[in-house]
């Protein structure tokens, strides 16, 4: 590949940026570099998958991963706190990543798998449940960067014990301070994930008993649940 | 953001020539953690034209051990490295450095290769919309002298004697400690030398190079690295010092040091007098002490930053200790 | 008037006693619940912020910003601005739709003010333009285009010097002669006679403290939506008190009739007071309205994160005190001065706690109150923090100065209003209390959590294996929730399933306080909790206090409560009387041959107490509604299905709290707060290992709630202690630190475990005996780390928030 000095060339390969002087070098250029690669798509479309949907969007460059599924796609739990990579309140996974949609730019994201707040709550996963049942909130602006984040780790920790849960939530900022009631409903959670993997439909009107309130007490209890269970 | 080209480079040859074409104007984005904010809060007089995406580059996220060497790949996420058992196993002081950096998400994002070419941390430097136009954007003067420099420079200044903005990166001290080598689309550069200040500069880069990935010999038998770091709270911080060391010992006796501190100076500072103070002795409190007198012995610290320099002390001192055998 | 009526009437008047009419048995009312109410929608992000609404057509507004500290506008070219492509309107400070004063403050009733001054009186300040256009990028983009010649003037930022510099007045507008602002106005707390004490005193001592300026950091950025329809106005605010931003928005404009404004009060991003209660607050509004009118589209203005850092909390500034004490640890005398900087509310005397809940007899502080070229100070979690700092501050001085246990100088002087625990228990006694002693209760338990016999030592003396310092630290005050306020909710019995909603103004700021309104609903009803429901009224037609207007469950609980007394009885009387009186005939009642006061309702079943089989759903006695609607059924003509009467209550509560100066009610409940601290010599690090809350609230509603506000309060605490602090840079007066790396607010690593210990003496004025606990805990904490730092190490460090630089220093090690 030539690297072209003159910045007023006209031809640009749409395959690799490289600029050519005349349509007919460029021409050459794709016939013999490019021949057998699919037509490249248009410039500023990208192909995503989210929550298992595809996706087919125009972004401009300066869009960030966070603009494009809050403001375009209207997937609103994706909350924008600090809008530099400081806080976590923004979360998604991407290809089991926990990352920030503020500090990613959404043409970068072409072709990946993403899963967001809204995904995990479709999906049933019973983070849901517990982070209502042990208030795992306060505000909520927070919130669903919290489960994204719990989700992301479950996935890849499914018996995450306190210090771990800890760590993997060190990115996440809670103005309101409700951090202690994370670990709890985290594990809560991992439990049921674990012996409901495909999900379980939330009841509507929850009548569990919530008075078992201590990371202690949960795990003691999810220990003999799985016992029972397994 | 102002509007900018993107540009998914495919190759290392094609980010190099995209440098090129754009003559200073077009910025590399690997895990954009440090430029988009940048860019988001304007801190600069000129904008990027243009962003190259390195991501697009195939095998650059790797983690490679052979015939004793670690090679590891520009685009290597820091969360991979911490993770690495052979990283953790024999270059503790960088798998640890990379633990300790930032925030998980932003581990799950940043690269090694970002975290070294990461911009300067200063205040001023970085106040919205430019709004110092100081000696790093090419102006006539450093703010953070006369102004709060409770996190600068404690080792004097750089640029016409002035810029007191500190490195921030964390695995660059435990890269200098390993002696690591910087690969790039031009040469292999020692991690020591990789670091300079200049206006708009924080490496001896070329304006067409790149870092491609980063060697690092495996320490011998009888040498261990350690990795230690200050910061106000415990997670999603810039360290206020972070230091790393590498210490072989025979018999007993410390045969070769590598210390070094960073976020103390305007980049990474190798504690060479510590190092000499530490040679040829056993580490016990005693010596450790005394090297971590050695290795500040040159500090200047500013009027807001003198605790820095105890600090900087107490770090040199506790990484030696956990090098003990 | 019916007995309900007349209960409602009576306790209307007189909340200054014990609840008369406490329920026998509680089923919800202290539990766990099963779920909180907005714990789904929250957790699976489907709750609706403000930031996040978009309307069709909708206009996105940002203001331009002061460079400087102090400057003003002489001249402004906006003309390139105005032609950047999606540029819709750019709004000046001399257009004629601006006035030069405006009503905007969506808080308190405040002066009016410039809605788009001309006058920057501190960096970063919203001044002389703001620009809409179609995205916020095009927007800021346009604001770098607008050209602005600034007459830049004179600045102060030290609130120390404030006074004295009669060179750098920072608002001449506004206090055009000194920067003490309060000279002769609320400036002076005065209890018995000080040089009296003194003299009493066996030990006298001063010392000084100082508190550098925080803020409140609300995860949601201050934002609006405005739209017209019409003449009518409709907006989407962030505000605590969206019944003043209605009523704010009804004199706009040459007046806007309430019946034709629609205000929205989506979930807010918790604000903690904070921006919401500054004096411009609704000023976004207003100039997003002249634009959505001069451009007929909706408006949506906002700040960026670094634009919500300006302001920050009361507390800000320097503290000086004299104290007199016995050896045995009686205080004698405190003599206080301060001088605090920008508040808009200067009524909060920095000591005022010593006279709220303790024996001192005298006292004397005087509060200097400054203007400083920075953002204003508003009650930021809350106006208390700068009399929970002096507080915390004189009482480990006094215990470290004589020797004694903290705990035991707390007790030692426990009363209120110069009184003792005597006069104390009198007046708990007279106003039908059980007489408990809340705080040796509070003590108690929380040493024995935190082992604090054994582990207590002389400040300095305990090296930890690791090598750190160990450091107890131990505080105190009463609890409150104590605004004055009213509020007015209403119950309705749903048709067909019998299932109740509360309809109550819509202010969600995340306490969770609609679960315990659904609590105390379903325990007074006798329903199922799940049967129960908080209907938010986004339209604050109704009013309520909202919860972080320091004051929720002792207003809002009467109302609610006395709705639901109404409605009980309104429903018994339904069962027992003839329903659906028409040509045809009626039908008979529900239990034909019961009074209602034989009747009672247990899990949304009511039934004849004497015989208890003898009984009906709920959902059976309200029938199913037909095609019709519930009042006409042919179908089933015959049945019993259909009555007339819509079962409806409205209930309300006005309450004059301790602040009215003439309605004086003692505080009984008491908070005691320990701390565990690891300090390390050679760095200045301090690793909080473990905090220990005792709080008396009277009665326990929602225990989940109250144990989140304890835990949360003390995480904001700890960050306001170690490391909370808005940096100005001295020479140019700019901010340096506004975001979320710089100003650090602790994440889930900076504390140890929390124990959240809930005290319930019943010894508060509201519902039950309720006393609040939001505010209390984030506001005690920060100088918690005070005295637990002092027991570590043994040296005072009285400056906040207690950084490395501080503690190294002090350890003569910098």
């Amino acid at each position: 590949m030539t690297d072209n000095p003159n910045k007023n060339s006209k031809y640009l390969c749409p395959y690799c940026s490289t600029q050519y002087q005349t349509f007919d070098d460029l021409k050459t250029h794709i016939l013999k570099d490019h021949k057998n690669e699919p037509i490249p798509a248009p410039e500023g479309m990208i192909a995503m998958t989210i929550n298992g949907g595809s996706y087919s969007l125009r972004a401009e460059p300066e869009l960030t991963l966070y603009d494009l599924i809050h403001d375009r796609l209207g997937l609103i739990g994706s909350k924008q706190f600090c809008d530099r990579g400081a806080c976590g309140s923004c979360t998604v996974i991407m290809e089991g990543r926990a990352i920030l949609s503020c500090m990613a730019l959404a043409v970068e994201c072409d072709g990946k798998q993403i899963e967001t707040i809204e995904g995990i709550a479709e999906a049933e996963h019973p983070l849901i449940e517990s982070y209502a049942k042990h208030h795992a909130m306060q505000c909520g602006y927070c919130t669903p960067g919290f489960v994204v984040t719990a989700k992301a780790l479950i996935d890849k920790n499914p018996a995450p014990a306190d210090n771990e849960i800890r760590e993997a939530l060190a990115g996440n900022l809670c103005r309101c301070g409700t951090y202690p009631q994370h670990p709890v409903a985290i594990l809560e959670a991992a439990v049921e994930k674990r012996k409901f993997p495909e999900g379980k439909k939330r009841s509507l009107k929850p009548t569990e008993d919530a008075d078992k309130l201590s990371f202690e007490a949960v795990k003691q209890d999810a220990l003999d649940k799985l016992k029972g269970g397994e | 953001m102002k509007r900018f080209v993107h540009i998914n480079a495919k190759t290392v040859e094609e980010a190099v020539s995209c440098l090129n074409r754009y003559g200073g104007k077009g910025s590399l984005i690997a895990g954009g953690t440090d430029l988009l904010g940048k860019m988001k809060d304007m801190i600069l007089p000129n904008y990027p034209e243009a962003l190259i995406n390195l991501k697009t580059i195939p095998g650059l996220d790797y983690i490679d051990e052979k015939d004793g060497l670690f090679t590891i790949g520009a685009l290597t996420r820091l969360q991979d490295i911490a993770d690495h058992p052979a990283l953790k196993d024999r270059c503790y002081a960088l798998a640890e450095a990379a633990r300790r950096t930032a925030s998980p998400h932003l581990r799950e994002m940043g690269t090694l290769a970002g975290n070294i070419c990461q911009d300067i941390r200063c205040w001023y430097y970085r106040n919205e919309n430019n709004r110092f136009p100081c000696l790093r954007k090419g102006g006539g003067r450093c703010y953070a002298i006369d102004g709060d420099n409770r996190y600068h420079s404690i080792f004097g200044g750089s640029v016409k004697k002035g810029c007191y903005a500190v490195h921030p990166s964390d695995t660059a001290p435990a890269l200098i400690a390993l002696n690591a080598k910087i690969i790039t689309s031009k040469r292999s550069i020692k991690a020591e030398d990789f670091f300079k200040v200049g206006v708009k500069t924080t490496t001896i880069l070329d304006s067409d190079e790149i870092v491609t990935g980063i060697q690092i010999r495996k320490p011998e038998n009888g040498s261990k690295s350690a990795f230690l770091k200050f910061a106000i709270r415990k997670s999603i911080d810039f360290p206020l010092v972070n230091a790393a060391a590498c210490i072989s010992s025979a018999g007993g006796k410390v045969t070769a040091a590598r210390i070094c501190l960073n976020a103390v100076y305007v980049k990474p500072y190798r504690a060479v007098k510590a190092e000499d103070a530490i040679i040829g002795k056993a580490i016990t409190e005693e010596n450790a002490a005394a090297a971590g007198e050695a290795a500040v012995v040159e500090a200047d610290p500013l009027p807001h930053n003198a605790y820095m320099v105890q600090i900087a002390k107490t770090l040199v001192i506790r990484t030696l200790l956990a090098c003990r055998e | 008037m019916g007995s309900e009526e007349q209960t409602r009437m009576e306790e209307m008047f007189d909340n200054l006693r014990a609840d008369k009419y406490p329920l026998k048995e509680y089923t919800y009312i202290g539990k766990r619940i099963p779920r909180r109410i907005d714990g789904v929608v929250k957790a699976a992000g489907q709750a609706v912020y403000t930031m996040d609404v978009q309307l069709p057509g909708m206009l996105h507004m940002r203001f331009l910003t002061s460079p400087y500290p102090h400057a003003k506008i002489k001249n402004m070219d906006t003309g390139k601005a105005e032609k950047l492509p999606g540029v819709r309107t750019v709004l000046r400070y001399d257009d004629p739709e601006i006035p030069e004063f405006a009503p905007i403050s969506g808080h308190t009733p405040t002066a009016d003010e410039p809605p788009l001054p001309r006058i920057a009186h501190f960096q970063g300040e919203e001044v002389g333009a703001a620009v809409a256009a179609d995205t916020e990028t095009i927007a800021e983009q346009a604001l770098t285009l607008i050209k602005t010649d600034w007459e830049e003037r004179p600045f102060n930022l030290d609130t120390e010097a404030a006074p004295l510099q009669d060179t750098a007045i920072a608002n001449l507008e506004m206090y055009p002669d000194s920067n003490h602002i309060n000279e002769g106005l609320l400036d002076v707390l005065e209890l018995g006679d000080v040089e009296k004490g003194f003299a009493e005193a066996d030990k006298i001592f001063e010392f000084k403290s100082f508190r550098r300026l925080h803020t409140w950091v609300g995860p949601e950025r201050p934002c609006g939506v405005i739209k017209w329809n019409g003449d009518c106005i409709e907006a989407w605010v962030k505000q605590q008190r969206p019944h003043i931003a209605k009523r704010v928005i009804s004199k706009w404009f040459g007046g806007i009739p309430m019946n034709q404004i629609q205000v929205h009060c989506l979930s807010q991003g918790a604000s903690f007071g904070g921006w919401s209660q500054t004096n411009w607050n609704m000023g976004g509004h207003y100039c997003a309205a002249v634009i959505a009118r001069r451009t007929g589209r909706p408006v949506k203005w906002t700040f960026n994160r670094r634009e919500d850092f300006y302001g920050g909390s009361m507390d800000e500034g320097a503290y000086f005190y004299k104290v007199g004490a016995k050896e045995d640890g009686t205080i004698t005398a405190v003599w206080g001065d301060s001088i605090l900087s920008n508040q808009i509310y200067p009524v909060f005397n920095p000591l005022k706690h010593l006279v709220e809940n303790t024996r001192i007899p005298n006292i004397y502080c005087k509060h200097k109150v400054v203007m400083i070229n920075k953002g204003p100070t508003v009650p930021t979690r809350c106006e208390q923090n700068s009399a929970a700092h002096a507080f915390t501050m004189i009482f480990d001085h006094v215990a470290g100065e004589l020797g004694l246990d903290p705990t035991e100088v707390a007790l030692k002087n426990d009363g209120a209003d110069g009184h003792d625990m005597d006069w104390l228990n009198q007046q708990k006694a007279k106003r039908g209390f059980e007489v408990r002693d809340s705080l040796r209760e509070c003590v108690e338990k929380g040493k024995a959590a935190i082992g604090w016999d054994e582990k207590w030592h002389p400040p300095g003396e305990k090296k930890l294996a690791n090598g750190r310092m160990h450091g107890l630290g131990f505080t105190w005050t009463h609890e409150w929730d104590d605004s004055a306020g009213s509020s007015e909710m209403a119950i309705r019995i749903e048709r067909n399933d019998g299932t109740a909603t509360i309809l109550g103004m819509g202010c969600d700021n995340g306490v969770d306080a609609e679960s315990s309104y659904c609590q105390v609903a379903a325990d007074e009803l006798g329903m199922r909790l799940e049967d129960v429901h908080y209907n938010p009224q986004f339209d604050p037609g109704y009013f309520r206090m909202t919860p972080d207007s320091s004051t929720n469950m002792s207003i809002n609980g009467f109302a609610v409560r006395h709705a639901a007394r109404i409605l009980k009885k309104k429903i018994l009387e339904v069962a027992t009387t003839p329903v659906g009186k028409s040509q045809r005939g009626e039908f008979p009642p529900a239990f034909p041959d019961a009074g209602p006061e034989e009747l009672n309702i247990k899990d949304s079943v009511i039934f004849l107490k004497a015989d208890p089989e003898k009984k009906m759903p709920l959902s059976e006695l309200v029938g199913a509604s037909f095609n019709s609607g519930p009042l006409v059924d042919p179908e089933a003509l015959g049945v019993r299905t259909p009555f007339t009467v819509p079962l409806f209550a409205f209930g309300y509560h006005t309450q004059t709290g301790t602040y009215q100066p003439n309605q004086p009610r003692p505080r009984f409940c008491r908070q005691g707060h320990f701390m565990e601290v690891e300090v390390d010599t050679d760095t200045g690090q301090i690793i909080v290992t473990r905090v220990v809350n005792t709080n008396d609230v009277g009665k326990v509603i929602n225990r989940a709630s109250c144990e989140g506000q304890q835990y949360g309060g003390t995480y904001m605490g700890v960050g306001r202690g170690i490391s909370e602090e808005v940096i100005y840079d001295p020479v140019t007066g700019v901010m340096l630190n506004g975001n979320l790396l710089d100003y650090k607010i602790a994440t889930i690593l900076d504390s140890g475990p929390i124990d959240t210990i809930l005290i319930e003496s019943g010894m508060g004025y509201g519902p039950y005996g309720v006393v609040g606990i939001g505010e209390d805990i984030a506001t005690l904490i920060p100088t918690l780390l005070g005295p637990a730092v002092y027991n570590a190490i043994g040296v005072r460090i009285n400056d906040f928030p207690i950084t490395p630089d501080k503690i190294l220093t002090a350890l003569g090690k910098v």
